[in-house]
């Protein structure tokens, strides 16, 4: 039969209806065989994931007949899972079950077209009466809630659907308040939030009693492990009505009931009367009626009545969910504009934040020892709860936290300086940290003293460990490796039980061990960050009083993160389960980010530890295939800008066509500045010089000569070979010597300054020997010596300017020559204007330097070019290595010109 | 789409045209613009504050949606407007005052949130920080202030602070111009221009003046080139200059030192530039009621536009939504742009309202379409399918 006959390879589709029938065949259960292997299914459903054996299509045309072969093993398929879905044996219909929801997802769009409503009549019966597994249950939801998440890619049956998935609310409600097994309330929720996300309207009619189920189930407490999810579900629900009044009252609701609960759990703590007063006021108008109890009026009498017997426990638990309620319902994306009610959200979050567990004065003391101590040990997760709330509301508010903000900084700060438990600290770390990156530098002014001052203490161990560390690195080693064990595993903990008070403890015992307090790493890491974005956003603007002692703190951190060595990436990896926690890769890490924000920062000086950094850096670029390889890699790139600064012009380098005058005029701004403040010796390395002088002419000559070509247009059309040599004769009279300095200057710029009155002379005779033989240039340009005489005017103005401008290299091109009022380009063929105009340069940058008394008398070293930026004061020389390869070549090109 | 958009403080409404294809919009009708007084707020709508006849003592400020050549709302603040900026989500206006006060407004409830007495002297100019967290202000009588935002709303912090803003610039004579602000946060310059003949580099950082350039001519307008490398001035006598901002230069050609060239077609004078996102196409408005496209580049010249024949004092480049595009090329207002086009807020408010608390408590949060798509929506029955294996698979074991 032809149906069998061979296939190629195994992306040949002939081999695909062979493998879904022997899949049938051997591994699918049927109504005739015991289902013994449930595991069997898994290869079943690998198979047809990798192969694809459900899709139907092809990349390339197929024969029809293949097609149809295909076609009618998928049937057989298809007609198998059905049976196995009525089967009365619970085992197999749960592996049909299964093994349909893997179809809705996996078959061709035709077919699920086709037959997706007998497909949900089936999965629905396995959600109702008499159905009682468990196991079918929680499949049927999967597998429904798969269908529509497939359904949702089909704009066109909408309307249908969204009836189909009406009919599933309240088979679905049932489950909730029916039954008794967490699975499947888990599998409900999860299908009423996939129906909720992609068919909102479908819940509409239910609404209420959606609202009510859930509420309930997250009231009583006894779903502990996947609580979250009814959370998350509550806060979508509002999306299926999908306007704004929905969403606030929902999150009026909330706010009301953690408001009550808050008064019942803080009694005694605080003044519970005028705090919730507060919040109340701030959501219900004077004058309105407050909003019906979330779940509904049935609810209130069910939670009043439970109130009384309800213990400490059950309250702060709810507390603590309906505020993660809040926050998502803050974070998730709604589809209408909603007003976010800023000012309660803030006085909630600050009224849980603000109690500490210490007794309200002005009260009797309400409490037993064993309430308080209780509350006391659940106060962090509420305080992390709070925290993240705010953090939601940040995120939600954006640019309109503005007037808040003040507030907000208030509160944090205040909270920041009583907080003393490393996960809050961390988490504190990191909404000042969005709230500079996102509200900029007048954020990054009121936060910055708190930053500072709170990231020194936490980071001072690991600074102060610096003498010691370096001496010792393993030492420092293995306390981390014994601190993060048990850190990692209290963090586990954080999460259903959260005990910070434990982790308090790690730090006494390493005190009692070490002598001194020990931060935990993850805190490390996040006072590391906040710096990071401290000086990203605000290095500049008033930072005098903490900039120095940042920059610090910061080299001798990231100096001694890396001074045990990098952290071994796949060793954290394996020590991890699956919790993110913070690990010595993400603190080298941190260190090292923020090292660079603190040399990159701007400054007016260069930054005191760049060498250190670079350094630093390059060591970090070897360790391959880490992310500490990666970061440093981007950051010896970021910091080239630093060393070779660019303001650029607006030129494309011309392809030739039309560069106007304009555009070769700006290129002569220089590309590389550096400050000769600091550095004074341009470190040109005479071998490039050496190397380029005996290059071979640039290609850039086609470049140079349009330019000069096109100055024809411009208003400085002088003639350029004079105005050249007008430069050069320039150079030569100011020097007044003449000789050979002027000569070699065009040989070895590098060289150049060496004039009489310089000191330097003396220790580059040598090259200057070396280069006497090209005299022949300074005949030429003594025989012009005429000219030189109208020229000194304008040096001496230009030293009166103290400005100093000069092509560098590639940028030869043009120079402004100001009495004049016109520019003298200098070209391909203006050789040795370049080397001439550096000495020239030199020599006023010398004058220049002399009034000023600012110039090193080491100046003599500059090279090529040179600016000045603020008069007379500060020099700023340039240098660019490429420019260098372009311009020298002309230089010994253009010697014959000039004879 | 990016588009230019220009208003006159004669009644020639405000031309809309596409930058690249050059081809004219809808032309927003009755405006008669303040110099800075027009705005586009978050790319939803145009609002620009009025000139008013001497006699009214309160202002006006219009907004115009993209797709309606009319009017759609007017706001009558307590007094004439003059600068009008947004922020670039468009949740806030702040407009300048005659009286030299600046008004804060929050967009989506009109509320009028912050009005501070900023200047003795009308405001001329304003513009917001790179960051979005400091306000520039420049006034009649050549002062400009630098102002902190989170200090105007920081009743608290302001008592204790020594002055309320974080600069106060005093060196120009005469009323300030234009102001620009670059690139770098807290580092950026700043380049103001005045009557006085002079435009001023500032540092945000230091706070400090870094160069001050003499101008033939009084500059009306600049802008600064997105490299940051030079920035434009237009003049009365209807060149732009080009002047150096921090690279020192031996120039002293014909116009003065730092000016390394000019933009000229001997127009009347220049009094709005504005660059293109590609920071290359400069444009520019003039008295005589043209706007001109210059290519930086080229120094020429690749269009001009006609609004009005009286001058033209804002010009914008902005990015345009597609969908009010619709409307214009088809005549019909279709029932998908009027679905789509977003309504435009309530007026802007007279007076900040301190009594009622209740109100103050709002942030409207824009609409957000979820995510709807397929791509990232989870599969779950192959994750309950597993688990359910490994669940059963403990159950046969304990079985047998």
């Amino acid at each position: 039969m032809a149906v069998f006959e061979h296939f190629q390879n195994l992306y040949d589709i002939r081999l695909k209806p062979r493998l879904l029938r022997s899949l049938i065949r051997d591994r699918v259960p049927d109504e005739k065989h015991p289902f013994s292997k449930p595991s069997e299914l898994s290869i079943v459903v690998s198979a047809v994931k990798n192969h694809g054996l459900l899709s139907e299509s092809s990349r390339e045309a197929v024969d029809p007949k293949h097609m149809e072969n295909w076609k009618s093993s998928i049937d057989a398929w298809i007609e198998r899972l059905l049976l196995l879905v009525s089967s009365k044996m619970p085992d197999k219909c749960w592996a049909g079950i299964c093994l349909l929801g893997l179809t809705c997802q996996e078959c061709s769009s035709d077919r699920f077209l086709a037959s997706y409503s007998v497909w949900f009549q089936k999965l629905l019966a396995q959600i109702q009466p008499p159905s009682d597994s468990h196991f079918v249950k929680v499949a049927s939801c999967a597998s429904l809630a798969d269908l529509f998440t497939r359904l949702s890619g089909f704009s066109n049956i909408k309307k249908d659907v969204t009836s189909h998935a009406g009919k599933l609310i309240q088979p679905v409600l049932k489950l909730l308040t029916d039954d008794s097994s967490g699975a499947v309330w888990e599998g409900a929720v999860d299908l009423l939030c996939s129906i909720i996300n992609f068919f909102p309207s479908s819940v509409h009619r239910h609404y209420e009693s959606v609202e009510a189920a859930i509420v309930s189930k997250i009231m009583s407490g006894k779903c502990d492990s996947n609580i979250s999810k009814f959370v998350h579900c509550l806060a979508l629900l509002p999306r299926s009505k999908g306007d704004e009044d929905s969403w606030s009252l929902m999150l009026q609701k909330i706010l009301i009931s953690i408001n009550v609960d808050l008064n019942d759990a803080f009694q005694g703590l605080e003044e519970a009367e005028t705090k919730s007063n507060e919040v109340i006021k701030h959501l219900v108008p004077p004058g309105k009626e407050p909003p019906p109890p979330l779940g509904g009026n049935k609810m209130q009498g069910e939670t009043s009545n439970q109130a009384t017997e309800m213990s400490e426990q059950l309250i702060l638990h709810r507390i603590s969910m309906l505020m993660l309620c809040c926050c998502r319902m803050l974070t998730n994306p709604y589809p209408a504009q909603v007003i976010v009610p800023v000012r309660p959200l803030l006085v909630l979050v600050g009224r849980v934040l603000m109690v500490d567990g210490s007794l309200s004065q002005s009260l009797l003391p309400f409490l037993t020892v064993m309430q308080r101590e209780f509350i006391c040990s659940e106060l962090p997760l509420l305080h992390l709860c709070g925290l993240d709330l705010l953090t939601g509301i940040i995120k939600r508010v954006r640019s309109q936290l503005l007037p808040h903000a003040a507030d907000v900084v208030r509160l944090l700060t205040e909270y920041f300086r009583r907080c003393a438990l490393p996960a809050l600290r961390v988490k504190v770390y990191s909404i000042l940290r969005i709230l500079l990156i996102s509200m900029g530098v007048g954020m990054a002014q009121y936060l910055a003293q708190e930053v500072v001052s709170n990231a020194l203490v936490d980071l001072d161990s690991i600074a102060h460990g610096c003498g010691e560390a370096s001496s010792t690195p393993c030492s420092k080693a293995a306390s981390e490796g014994l601190l993060l064990p048990s850190y990692r595993k209290r963090k586990h903990g954080t999460i259903t039980g959260f005990s910070e008070e434990q982790q308090g403890g790690v730090g006494t015992e390493m005190e009692a061990v070490k002598g001194k307090p020990i931060t935990p790493i993850a805190v490390q890491t996040a006072a590391l960050q906040a710096l990071e974005a401290l000086l990203t956003v605000g290095g500049a603007l008033r930072s005098e009083c903490w900039r120095q002692n940042v920059d610090l703190l910061l080299i001798t951190v990231a100096t001694n993160a890396s001074n045990g060595g990098w952290a071994n990436e796949e060793k954290d990896i394996f020590l991890l389960s699956d919790e993110p926690t913070s690990t010595r890769t993400d603190f080298q890490l941190a260190a090292l980010r923020a090292l660079l924000a603190s040399l990159l920062s701007p400054a007016r000086v260069r930054p005191p530890y760049l060498s250190q950094g670079l350094e630093l850096f390059r060591r970090g670029k070897q360790e391959t295939g880490t992310k500490v390889a990666e970061f440093c890699a981007h950051a010896l790139l970021a910091l080239e800008v630093l060393m070779h600064p660019r303001a650029l012009p607006l030129v494309n380098f011309p392809s030739g066509d039309h560069p106007d005058f304009g555009q070769g005029f700006n290129c002569k701004f220089p590309k590389n500045i550096f400050s000769s403040g600091l550095k004074n010796n341009s470190p040109f390395p005479r071998g490039i010089l050496g190397k380029d002088e005996i290059e071979p002419e640039s290609n850039d000559d086609e470049l140079y000569s349009s330019w000069l070509g096109n100055d024809e247009e411009t208003e400085a059309s002088a003639s350029i070979p004079d105005k050249h040599l007008e430069s050069r004769q320039e150079l030569s009279e100011k020097d007044g010597r003449l000789s050979t300095e002027d000569h070699q200057a065009e040989k070895h710029p590098s060289d150049l300054p060496a004039g009489a009155q310089f000191p330097k002379e003396g220790d580059r005779g040598a090259t200057d020997a070396a280069h006497m033989e090209t005299g022949g240039i300074k005949d030429s340009i003594m025989a012009q010596s005429e000219r030189v005489q109208e020229i000194i005017p304008n040096n001496d103005v230009r030293l009166q300017d103290k400005d100093v401008m000069v092509p560098t290299g590639d940028l030869t091109a043009n120079v402004v020559e100001p009495n004049k009022g016109k520019i003298e380009s200098s070209g391909s063929d203006s050789s040795k204007a370049t080397p001439a105009l550096s000495s020239e340069i030199n020599n006023k940058v010398l004058m220049a330097a002399a009034d000023a008394n600012a110039l090193p008398s080491d100046q003599g070293s500059l090279l090529t070019t040179s600016i000045v930026i603020e008069k007379g004061k500060k020099l700023v020389l340039e240098y660019n290595s490429d420019a260098s390869k372009d311009s020298f070549p002309d230089i010994v090109d253009g010697e014959p010109d000039s004879d | 789409m990016e588009v230019v958009i220009a208003s006159s403080p004669v009644d020639a409404g405000i031309g809309c045209w596409d930058l690249h294809s050059g081809a004219e919009q809808l032309r927003y009708r009755s405006c008669t613009s303040t110099p800075h007084g027009l705005a586009c707020v978050g790319q939803r709508f145009l609002a620009s504050s009025q000139l008013r006849d001497s006699s009214s003592s309160s202002g006006s400020i219009l907004y115009w949606s993209w797709s309606k050549p009319q009017v759609e709302v007017k706001s009558f603040p307590a007094e004439p407007i003059h600068p009008l900026v947004s922020n670039s989500d468009g949740m806030y206006i702040i407009g300048g005052g005659s009286s030299g006060a600046i008004y804060f407004w929050e967009v989506a409830s009109g509320r009028l949130l912050k009005r501070w007495h900023a200047h003795y002297r009308a405001v001329t100019c304003l513009f917001l920080s790179d960051d979005e967290s400091l306000l520039v202000s420049g006034a009649e009588d050549g002062c400009i202030r630098v102002w902190s935002l989170f200090m105007v709303f920081d009743d608290i912090g302001m008592e204790m602070a020594k002055n309320p803003y974080e600069y106060s610039f005093s060196e120009h004579t005469l009323r300030v111009t234009d102001m620009v602000s670059g690139y770098g946060g807290c580092n950026a310059i700043i380049v103001s221009a005045s009557e006085d003949r002079t435009c001023k580099v500032w540092s945000l950082s230091r706070g400090k003046l870094l160069r001050s350039i003499d101008f033939p001519s009084i500059i009306e307008a600049v802008a600064l080139d997105p490299g940051e490398h030079v920035f434009y001035a237009g003049a009365r006598d209807g060149k732009i200059y080009i002047a150096s901002i921090n690279a020192e230069t031996t120039s002293s050609n014909s116009y003065g030192k730092h000016i390394i060239g000019t933009l000229s077609d001997n127009s009347k004078g220049v009094t709005c530039l504005a660059f293109s996102k590609d920071g290359i196409l400069l444009v520019s408005g003039s008295e005589d009621g043209t706007i001109r496209v210059w290519d930086a580049k080229t120094h020429n010249i690749v269009r001009i536009y006609r609004l009005a024949k009286g001058p033209v004092n804002n010009v914008l480049v902005v990015r345009r939504p597609l969908y009010s595009n619709r409307q214009t090329s088809e005549n019909s207002h279709s029932s998908f742009s009027r679905r789509h086009a977003p309504l435009l807020p309530p007026p802007l408010g007279k007076y900040v309202n301190s009594t009622d608390e209740n109100v103050d408590s709002g942030a409207v949060s824009v609409p957000q379409t979820p995510s709807s798509d397929i791509m990232d929506a989870p599969y779950l029955s192959y994750h309950v399918l597993t688990k359910q294996i490994s669940e059963l698979q403990v159950f046969f074991i304990f079985l047998s």
